[in-house]
């Protein structure tokens, strides 16, 4: 006979539950554009895990792609050339950090409209956004929520 | 490398369609920029960007959708974008950028567009 384990009973995959259930991630990437592709899949990976939803997830990966393009445009990666992202759940929200070891480089004005969206798109694309400038690094913290749906869907 | 890869055709009109598939990101933006700048330059004025098989477009591709735009529209030309995809265009209406780039559901509506801006 196939036992199967029991589903846990719905008051206990509250929110606190989400963030017990998530193990904190970290990748190195070398600071070059052809590994932007790293960074999304990795990110990809950890909010479909987190059980965010297909749109939810696309838009936070978009945001984090933002993020780390700029560490590699504008930030000095660290001594050995490298970037870092870092993931974890805080409550019903996932928390991406993107840490680079280069001073904060103002975005100069574009009049084409060409280039200079980018913090645009994570403040609009997140729930909270937030950059700390530290003298010998530079910091993107990314928050997205779980909607209140997913956390319905899951339990 | 997100298997970036673009393929295009002119059409009997005159109008370039330039399909772009895979992921547009920060590592192969100037090539599409030098490839979509290489018809304006050739005096092409009637463009369409296929982006329907794209995975992912960053807001540096975006950024080469909109410069090719105003560089066409100044030259008397016009340029149209297709995008069937959801998260895509999702990305777009977050920063209000359909109304910078109208999206069109397929080629046909494109070429359409197209024609009442020229």
């Amino acid at each position: 006979m196939l036992l199967l384990p029991l589903p846990s009973p719905p008051e206990t995959v509250g929110r606190a539950r989400l963030a017990e259930r998530f193990v904190p991630l970290g990748l190195v990437l070398e600071a070059d554009p052809s590994q932007l592709k790293r960074a999304r899949d990795f990110v990809a990976a950890a909010a479909a895990e987190f059980g965010f939803a297909r749109k939810a997830a696309y838009e936070l990966v978009f945001a984090v792609n933002e993020a780390v393009t700029n560490a590699i445009k504008h930030g000095s990666p660290d001594e050995d050339g490298n970037v870092w992202i870092g993931i974890e759940a805080d409550g019903d929200s996932l928390v991406c950090t993107v840490r680079d070891r280069g001073p904060f480089v103002p975005r100069s004005s574009d009049e084409s409209g060409e280039s200079g969206r980018g913090f645009h798109f994570m403040t609009a694309l997140t729930d909270d956004f937030e950059l700390v400038v530290e003298p010998e690094a530079t910091v993107v913290r990314l928050r997205k929520l779980l909607p209140t749906s997913a956390l319905v869907a899951r339990a | 490398m997100g298997n970036f890869q673009v393929s295009d055709d002119l059409l009997d009109g005159g109008v370039r369609v330039l399909r772009v598939a895979g992921d547009v990101d920060f590592d192969v933006a100037p090539q599409f920029k030098r490839r979509i700048s290489s018809y304006i330059d050739a005096g092409e004025r009637g463009v369409v960007i296929d982006l329907s098989a794209v995975d992912f477009i960053d807001s540096t591709a975006i950024g080469v959708l909109v410069g090719a735009i105003k560089r066409l529209r100044l030259a008397g030309g016009s340029l149209a974008v297709v995008c069937d995809n959801d998260e895509v265009r999702g990305i777009f209406e977050a920063v209000g950028l359909e109304n910078v780039i109208p999206l069109h559901n397929s080629p046909e509506d494109a070429l359409a567009a197209l024609a009442v801006a020229a």
